[in-house]
């Protein structure tokens, strides 16, 4: 593929929108202790207060700040966002690849067993997994890779496939290269695009399954979460508090998946040329 | 025919892995199985006999392999357990919650993927208009919001402030309602949480259809179309439409799975007396038996439903089923 | 416009010009066709045919300029609406045969069925039932009628196209490659189907397929860089080409009735931006070709579009005569040798044809009889004549300097002509000994004859030849005095040059079959006088005359002309 993926991504709207709100949520996230002013565990009893100069959201039911929470809470989505989409990325790569090549038996079980995870809703077995043991993060971002990374390992082994008939690679074996040196050396440079593109779709997962989860009350309890955000603030919903308590998290969380989904739209088109948004002849 | 094996075994692993995770999690649990099964708080409810009792029943004293003989054939019987929390047998719960959740999924996946086709086709065909670029952005920026999150907005907006919609619930409560009255009384209760999940899951098939067009369109054929002087409709639908169509059909399966959990979200957020509020309680009161027979209903229920697309899928295609 | 047909065409194309972004495909296109008439446009790939039938109803994507007349309206004037009214009522198009070209998911009975109901003609059921008929008509077993077409073979898909386009009974039907990938036993088939389809029905068939168009057609048009370069009676038009180009794609055609080796056209398919679009690879350019594009000239319902009129005559000798005291050694002759072919002079020793050939070249006076070179009467030989016709002889061992190096040799009518530097004359010199397939190298360009072999020294006889580069060039017996497997190589060797070159050429022969190899058309000769003449596969086929079917007789039947080991 002659196409450049950094190119591509920079030249299509889409794309560049959805960098620029990405690149936004990161430097908040990373920026949460400055530009927040409170520790957002921290109760007191000033609860329920409207948005005022010292606390720019108000405050929620048990006196935090929701103003940090908010902050905070981009740490825990994008975390978890990047850390499942990399290891999910990881296994997805091992056995995407791992299968294409070696084929036979091996291939045929493993695939099996991909196409079974696929059809099984991820939410309800970490519902099931959380009924039983209390998730820590770690203990979720392990989970969620663990259950996401068959989809990705679908498409890269599809990829690999059709890399493998590929003549530069026939030639490579001719001279006698090994299994494992055209793995690195071919065929992994030129799953780049899948792989961005599996990286991405991995992490607007896990971004999705963190907040979905901390919605219907599974998380770490001492883990600021724009899911238990919601959550909390739901019950309140006959107050007028939902203006500054539900809705900020609501957008952030959205405005973070969207951002997502346009760097993968513009990124998908590297894989497959034809789908670039071309203008009317 | 040989699809339809191969995706046999593939739900025959899906199937054993399922009943697997329900029965290995309570038994990895520290402490008593019995505990971990029926939950803390039903072992106090319970006499010695019962305790007792239902130790010999599912051969908790026994080695592993028996006991997962015994719970099968518990399940055959449409054993779930017994819900202490509802004072009633699991199944029963969880019957008595599923018609509301399946009126919901049923409706939204409907809908979600008719009008993702249609708008998927009428996007495909302007590709590269405004028109088209307009819906790619829309659409795409609003399968960025969660449906919870979706729905939380319906309700304020049309529920809280502009008061067209109930709030909560699947019915009006202590209404009294029956026949027509009652049936307007629950479509009315079910167009907000319906919407935000049509709403939420509507992307995935406007962008596989539109994708599925683009290609279409430049196949030999629908010049041939043209040439036949067929009207702009019958080209969009009858020609590219149809053929742009069968992915989508293969990926509903698949679909209902994020349909079935976003519900469960959903229905958290609207009070709806569905499977998901179920879902929320049985957690909330550690009801192990509820939530293991509401795992197992759901992942089968996406199962058989997978299993019928793929039966479906050949009469629609028949590249596939007349196969050369 | 065609000038002697009685009734107004159906479909009057004119002018027409189609662009794809800068590159112009059609490029000034007047054609008609009549009712009940079937015209055939002949290209090669990429000439913009398909274009052509895609641009009359309107589905192409490109520019359209100038006018499509159907039945008196102006098909480029309509809305896009009243064309889709138009589109299979009127005008419809059996699709060249590609994967695809019918959906997948529908019957072919529905896809048959479809315009006829979507075209309000019938309802549901009687579309059915006539969709039924004209698939039956056309060959397809009824047990195929609810198959996908996927499921049928080739043969059976291009059926399917044929009965779609007749649903609605269209007034013109456009055909595009009816036949390709069709094995012969189906195209035959449907070939007369075609025929014996209703009488009224006007049809264009697009093709780059001689004998489909032959088959098909009783009117050819022939395509070229976009514009028409001839048009006429199939039958005319093929048997008696008029123009170069059309010369040449019949020449170079497989087929059973020619017996030349299958030559290509010298040159690629290239736009040259002014002029005749073919003159770049012409063989009879000349100057006014490059600047001008030539009109189409019509003559009896003949038109060719070229300066020259068609293919011109490059040599005629009218009644030449030679008589050496009492003996008539030529008696009475009178040839023609049009640009860019081979005529085969062939007789016995004794015939008079080397005679024939020296009065052309000027060795010998004739006693009677003129020849005309290109249209002009040859009174004496200047140089600028020899510049233009040269000769090969028999023995190259007599005919080459014992004295001069092969490079001298080869060099030396540059320097009787006095043609450029001598740097000039000697790179002129060894591009050409390049030509005639022989080592450039130091050593091989300063031996001498008697150190080359037989097959070595005619070449280089045959590239002194061309160093002027000639337009006629009269190769009298060249391997007569060579093996077998080198006169092969060395025939080969001068087919080659003459497609590259473009050369016209008089081969003089007492073996017919080698005649028949290299020859378009034969002239036999006996006791000094033309006995029959005509097409190589006529004479050959079907002789008139007794003593030419003895020469066929006594001639050797196998002649093996593969290439063997390197010289």
């Amino acid at each position: 593929m002659h196409i450049d993926l950094k190119k591509e991504i920079k030249e299509s709207n889409p794309g560049q929108i959805g960098v620029a709100i990405l690149v936004l949520m990161i430097v908040l996230a990373m920026l949460a202790p400055v530009l927040g002013r409170y520790d957002p565990l921290q109760q007191s009893t000033t609860t329920l207060l409207s948005p005022s100069r010292g606390h720019w959201l108000g405050t929620n039911h048990v006196g935090q700040d929701i103003w940090s929470q908010l902050l905070y809470g981009a740490r825990t989505s994008l975390a978890v966002g990047f850390s499942v989409g990399v290891l999910g990325l990881l296994l997805s790569i091992l056995f995407g690849v791992s299968t294409a090549l070696i084929g036979g038996v091996y291939d045929r079980v493993v695939m099996r067993i991909v196409d079974a995870f696929i059809i099984i809703p991820m939410v309800i077995v970490v519902i099931l997994v959380a009924a039983y043991i209390k998730p820590s993060l770690l203990l979720l971002i392990i989970l969620l890779s663990v259950l996401s990374w068959p989809s990705g390992a679908r498409a890269i082994r599809a990829q690999t496939l059709s890399l493998k008939q590929s003549g530069h690679i026939s030639a490579s074996r001719a001279f006698g290269a090994g299994e494992l040196y055209i793995a690195w050396r071919h065929i992994l440079p030129d799953l780049v695009p899948i792989l961005l593109v599996e990286f991405i779709y991995g992490v607007r997962r896990a971004v999705f399954m963190e907040a979905g989860l901390a919605f219907l009350g599974i998380g770490d309890p001492m883990v600021v979460s724009w899911g238990t955000m919601m959550h909390d603030a739901l019950r309140f919903s006959y107050l007028d508090v939902w203006r500054w308590w539900l809705v900020p998290p609501g957008v952030a969380l959205s405005l973070t998946i969207i951002g997502l989904t346009f760097i993968s739209h513009a990124a998908e088109a590297v894989v497959d040329p034809r789908l670039r948004d071309e203008a009317v002849a | 025919m040989k699809a339809i094996k191969n995706n046999l075994v593939t739900y025959g692993i899906a199937f054993l892995l399922i009943l697997a995770l329900n029965f290995i999690l309570p038994r990895m649990m520290p402490g008593n199985p019995l505990t971990a099964i029926y939950g803390g708080e039903a072992m106090i409810a319970m006499t010695p006999e019962l305790k007792a009792h239902l130790i010999e029943r599912f051969a908790l004293d026994k080695p592993l392999w028996e006991q997962f003989g015994a719970y099968f054939l518990a399940l055959l019987r449409g054993d779930l357990g017994f819900s202490y929390y509802y004072n009633a047998p699991a199944l029963k719960v969880i019957l008595g919650h599923l018609p509301w959740t399946l009126l919901l999924v049923g409706s939204s996946l409907v809908l979600s993927t008719v009008l993702g086709i249609v708008l998927g086709i009428e996007s495909g065909w302007r590709r590269g208009t405004k028109t088209d670029r307009t819906m790619l952005a829309g659409l795409m920026s609003l399968n960025g919001f969660p449906d919870f999150f979706l729905g939380m907005v319906l309700v304020l907006i049309f529920g809280v402030m502009l008061r067209v919609f109930p709030l909560a619930g699947a019915l009006t409560p202590y209404s009294g309602l029956s026949g027509l009255p009652l049936v307007l009384d629950v479509l009315k209760h079910m167009v907000l949480p319906v919407m935000a999940l049509t709403l939420a899951h509507l992307a995935g098939g406007y962008l596989l259809t539109r994708n599925t067009m683009i290609t279409v369109l430049k196949a030999p054929f629908m010049l041939t179309a043209k040439a036949k002087g067929l009207s702009e409709k019958v080209l969009k639908y009858r020609h590219a439409g149809r053929n742009s169509m069968l992915p989508v059909i293969t990926m509903t399966g698949i679909w209902l799975g994020r349909v079935v959990t976003g519900a469960l979200f959903v229905e958290l957020v609207f009070a709806y007396p569905g499977v998901g509020q179920l879902t929320y309680q049985a957690l909330l009161s550690r009801d192990y038996p509820v939530i293991q027979g509401i795992f197992l209903m759901v992942a089968i229920s996406v199962l058989i439903a997978n299993f019928l697309v793929d039966l479906l899928y050949p009469k629609i295609d028949p590249r596939v089923s007349h196969a050369h | 416009m065609t000038p002697d047909s009685e009734m107004k065409p159906l479909l009057e194309i004119k002018d027409l010009r189609v662009s794809y972004g800068n590159d112009m495909v059609l490029d000034g296109i007047d054609l008609a066709i009549s009712r009940g008439e079937t015209l055939a446009i002949i290209g090669e790939s990429g000439t913009g045919k398909t274009t052509l039938g895609m641009s009359i109803m309107r589905l192409t994507e490109g520019k359209i300029r100038g006018s499509i007349i159907f039945d008196g309206k102006d098909l480029l004037t309509l809305s896009e609406d009243e064309m889709r009214r138009m589109r299979w009522n009127r005008v419809a198009m059996v699709f060249q045969n590609v994967s695809n070209v019918l959906s997948p998911v529908h019957t072919v009975l529905e896809q048959v069925a479809e315009p006829m109901v979507e075209h309000r003609l019938r309802n549901k059921d009687e579309a059915r039932e006539k969709a039924g008929e004209l698939l039956a008509t056309v060959g397809l077993p009824e047990s195929r009628f609810s198959a996908y077409p996927h499921q049928l073979s080739g043969g059976e898909q291009q059926r399917v196209l044929l009965a779609m386009a007749l649903s609605n009974d269209p007034e013109l039907l456009i055909l595009d490659e009816p036949f390709s990938s069709l094995d012969v036993a189906t195209r035959s088939e449907l070939g007369n189907l075609l025929r014996q389809d209703n009488g009224r029905r006007a049809r264009l068939v697009v093709t780059h397929d001689l004998d489909t168009a032959s088959k098909l057609a009783d009117r050819l048009a022939v395509l070229y860089g976009g514009r028409i370069i001839e048009i006429g009676n199939t039958r005319d038009v093929l048997k008696n080409p008029r123009h170069p180009y059309t010369r040449a794609l019949i020449r170079s055609y497989p087929n059973m009735t020619a017996v030349k080796d299958l030559q290509g056209i010298k040159g690629r398919m290239t736009r040259p931006v002014s002029g005749c679009p073919f003159h770049p690879r012409c063989t009879q350019m000349i100057d006014i070709c490059r600047r001008e594009l030539p009109g189409l000239v019509w003559n009896q319902g003949r038109a060719v579009a070229c300066h020259r009129g068609g293919v011109a005559t490059i040599l005629s000798v009218k009644q030449l005569s030679k008589n050496f005291g009492k003996v008539k050694a030529v008696d009475s002759v009178t040839l023609h040798i049009e640009a860019g072919e081979t005529l085969a002079l062939v007789g016995q020793s004794g015939s008079g044809k080397t005679t024939l050939a020296k009065m052309i070249i000027g060795l010998y006076q004739p006693s009677r009889g003129e020849v005309f070179f290109d249209g002009a009467k040859v009174v004496s030989r200047t140089k600028d004549f020899y510049r233009k016709v040269q000769m090969i002889f028999q023995n190259p061992g007599e005919s080459l300097s014992h004295r001069l190096s092969v490079l001298e040799s080869v060099m030396e009518p540059l320097e009787v002509q006095g043609i450029g530097t001598k740097e000039e004359r000697k790179e002129k010199a060894i591009r050409v000994i390049g030509e005639v397939e022989l080592p450039q190298t130091k050593d091989f360009i300063l031996k001498y004859p008697h150190h080359l072999s037989g097959g070595e020294m005619q070449r280089v006889a045959i590239a002194r030849a061309l160093v002027l580069d000639p337009v006629l060039l009269i190769a009298d017996e060249p391997t007569a005095f060579l093996d077998a497997s080198t006169e092969a190589k060395i025939l080969k060797l001068l087919l080659n040059l003459q497609e590259n070159r473009g050369l016209s050429m008089l081969y003089i022969t007492h073996n017919i079959a080698v005649a028949r190899k290299v020859s378009d058309r034969i002239a036999v000769m006996l006791d000094g006088r033309i006995i029959e003449e005509g097409p190589s596969n006529q004479i050959v086929a079907a002789p008139k005359q007794a003593y030419t079917r003895r020469l066929l007789d006594a001639a050797p039947s196998l002649v093996r002309f593969e290439t063997t080991a390197a010289d």
